[in-house]
């Protein structure tokens, strides 16, 4: 590592350390900019410290799950592992990761680095980065307002893939937008996917990206749909076909809240609560099989996983079950809806819907939401909350489901938590979340003894 | 009963932007009013019986699918501009109002329109994205929505649908937005743009109704305080000085 690497590391843990002391926030992304000031090479010479291995996860949906379960799976083998949190994905927030990870001589102690990126990011990230592994998840529409279309994204994420050659991709072969852009890049490819179907008609999403050949323009035929354009695809016209996956998770079964499924030999009793952490896991799994990264543990891991990540939080309020939930596209909501239904008691519900940038200010995915399903609910109230409160109403009215709307969440959830089913969810989009788990955390039953003791 | 049959053109191809709220909200807002409304979804290749149709709708899509659907139009170009001249109502938003015009030409192909209104749309590379909000001489509400184009349309001599109170329009520069040409409302506004401006709604309808039943249709008012709180957020929220000053600020940093 040269003077100037070193003296970038110095500046920005300088600057992190400033940011806390002044509490100014969390501190994840300005010290990776002020890293990158002064040496602008400085993530491929902290990438290059990594002992063993690097892997990039990417995609629309699924990308923290996911490396969450990576980091994990690598330190139940006993392995030093980097990762980025929640959130920082873009270029600062990465650079950051690995800067305030080194030690007081600024250099890294680390055996893998597990780095989540987002889309646009990802082509300033990967050049320099160059990862063993890159993961793609899915590609679906999420904040169109930031990307413009979903092709634009695709384009951005071929741009990176493509250039970083020698690193293997990880694709979702179920997804024919991920798997023609693997088949467009020159990179290595190995595949997962699912043969049998396992979402239900309610989390299965009828708003899908273009499944019209990316090759030829002819419409795909579909053997069948798991959500979105995901599924068994083929092109009658110029034969691209789906293709049998390298990883597969097979026996797929349901049975108290939970899924277990049989993969690469090994029958796994998740802790998973949908299907969509089925393809996280396998995912992950995959991309250790070709890294390859020891893998003994695996099971053992995945069978005590938390999938929550913080985003699925359960709270308990004057004796009531709270669930915090994040949606914040509609494939992600549809799956949260599937979840409310899947719980037959009485519940109350508070949507809550904002538009800041980070949220995305066009607020007109949650018309590609099938909200419909929501009058079958058990619902005995709905309410909605955040700035777009209304227009969250709106969608709700032309369903003919009834709600009220809110300013005061604490007081709504008072309420509701005191007077109301006992059974409360709150689905918040992005902006929402750490304000809201800090608010019902900070009402939660246990908390508070354990603050009056 | 009175019925009106809404034609949905290659939900397919063109599904962007929430194009399925103002379907429901033309739905809704009939069966409310105790009329029936059906919904015909044509996909890409079905034959389009433009007889049988008293709404028809084109969505927003991708430009990588509008080059898709543009091999589709062609076949029932006529028909469709025959429809039009014959007053049929039409919505057509984003990619839809693009396609109604002579061409839009994109980064790398001309993709030839339906030739039905005589504007044309060109491909620039930095999009227009954020909220809108119109005021139309035919209405007294503003019509607010979200706009994200990379197309900048020439309007030519044709009646713009609104002028822009905030946001950026057909070229960013005009200061109009949209427009207006028989029963056709043509404009970039989604959001979707049916259920925060039901006016803009019931006009197509009452159109669509008088063409059918006669003209001395009205339609029955509807208790719209929640379209209209969601409407007058936004419109508020862009008439606040100090709130456009911080968002521009916020845009270019």
């Amino acid at each position: 590592m040269n003077l100037r690497s070193k003296l970038a590391v110095t500046c920005a843990k300088a600057t992190s350390t400033l940011i806390k002391k002044l509490n100014r926030g969390s501190g994840v992304t300005l010290p990776g900019y002020v890293a990158r000031l002064i040496d602008p090479a400085i993530l491929s010479t902290m990438s290059g410290m990594v002992r063993e291995k690097t892997i990039v996860t990417m995609g629309t949906n699924g990308k923290t799950t996911t490396n969450s379960i990576l980091y994990h799976a690598l330190k139940a083998e006993g392995k030093k592992v980097i990762i980025n949190r929640t959130g920082a994905n873009m270029l600062n927030g990465i650079i950051s990761a690995f800067v305030l990870a080194t030690d007081k001589h600024g250099q890294l102690d680390a055996d893998y680095a597990c780095i989540e990126c987002d889309e646009i990011a990802s082509v300033r990230v990967l050049p320099q980065l160059k990862p063993d592994c890159a993961l793609l998840t899915n590609i679906s529409r999420d904040q169109l307002d930031r990307f413009g279309e979903v092709d634009i994204t695709f384009q951005k994420l071929k741009t990176a893939v493509t250039s970083v050659p020698d690193s293997t991709l990880i694709i979702n072969c179920d997804d024919v937008l991920s798997y023609t852009l693997a088949a467009e890049s020159k990179n290595t490819c190995v595949t997962y996917g699912i043969n049998e179907q396992i979402f239900d008609e309610i989390s299965r999403s009828e708003i899908r990206e273009s499944i019209f050949c990316r090759t030829c323009g002819k419409k795909l035929d579909y053997e069948f749909f798991h959500y979105g354009q995901l599924g068994i695809y083929r092109c009658p016209s110029c034969g691209l076909t789906r293709p049998n996956p390298d990883y597969t998770a097979a026996n797929v079964d349901f049975h108290d809240e939970v899924y277990s499924f049989d993969m690469d030999g090994m029958r796994i009793d998740s802790t998973a609560r949908t299907p969509y952490n089925i393809y996280n896991t396998l995912s992950a799994y995959a991309a250790l099989m070709a890294l390859p990264a020891p893998t003994g543990h695996f099971k053992d891991m995945i069978e005590s996983f938390d999938y929550g990540n913080n985003r699925e939080s359960i709270f308990t309020i004057h004796g009531a079950r709270v669930q915090l939930h994040l949606a914040k596209n509609p494939i992600g909501f549809q799956q949260k809806i599937s979840l409310v239904l899947k719980d037959s008691n009485p519940k109350d519900v508070i949507i809550q819907i904002n538009d800041t940038y980070q949220d995305g200010e066009d607020i007109s995915w949650l018309w590609d939401v099938d909200f419909q399903y929501l009058a079958d609910a058990n619902a005995a109230t709905i309410t909605t909350n955040g700035t777009r409160r209304h227009d969250m109403g709106l969608r709700l009215k032309y369903e003919d489901i009834d709600c009220d709307s809110t300013t005061d969440l604490k007081g709504t959830v008072e309420t509701l938590t005191t007077t109301g089913t006992k059974n409360l969810y709150v689905i918040v989009n992005y902006s929402g979340l750490y304000r809201t788990n800090h608010l019902l955390a900070g009402m939660d039953d246990n908390r508070k003894e354990a603050g009056e003791k | 009963m009175k019925k009106l049959t809404i034609g949905h053109l290659y939900p397919d191809l063109l599904n962007l932007y929430g194009d399925r709220g103002n379907i429901q909200c033309f739905r809704k807002r009939l069966e409310w009013r105790g009329m029936e409304a059906e919904v015909i979804p044509f996909l890409s290749g079905d034959s389009i019986d433009f007889e049988k149709l008293d709404i028809v709708l084109l969505g927003g899509g991708s430009d990588r699918e509008q080059e898709l659907v543009c091999q589709y139009l062609q076949d029932i170009k006529i028909d469709f501009q025959n429809y039009v001249e014959d007053n049929g109502v039409v919505l057509a938003v984003c990619g839809g109002y693009q396609l109604l015009g002579q061409y839009y030409k994109t980064e790398k192909k001309t993709i030839k329109g339906l030739e039905i209104l005589d504007i044309y749309t060109e491909w620039e590379p930095e999009r227009m994205i954020r909220n809108i909000i119109l005021n139309s001489p035919l209405f007294d509400t503003p019509v607010a929505g979200f706009e994200n184009h990379g197309g900048r349309t020439y309007i030519g001599n044709h009646t713009p649908f609104g002028k822009v109170f905030f946001g950026l329009g057909n070229t960013g520069k005009s200061g109009y937005e949209g427009v207006v040409y028989k029963n056709v409302i043509a404009t970039y506004l989604h959001g979707p743009l049916l259920p925060k401006n039901p006016h803009v709604c019931d006009y197509l309808l009452e159109k669509a109704l008088r063409r059918k039943y006669g003209e001395e249709i009205q339609l029955d008012p509807l208790p719209d305080e929640l379209e209209h709180k969601a409407n007058s957020y936004i419109v508020e929220r862009y008439s606040d000085k100090k709130y456009v000053l911080k968002e521009t600020i916020k845009r270019y940093t």
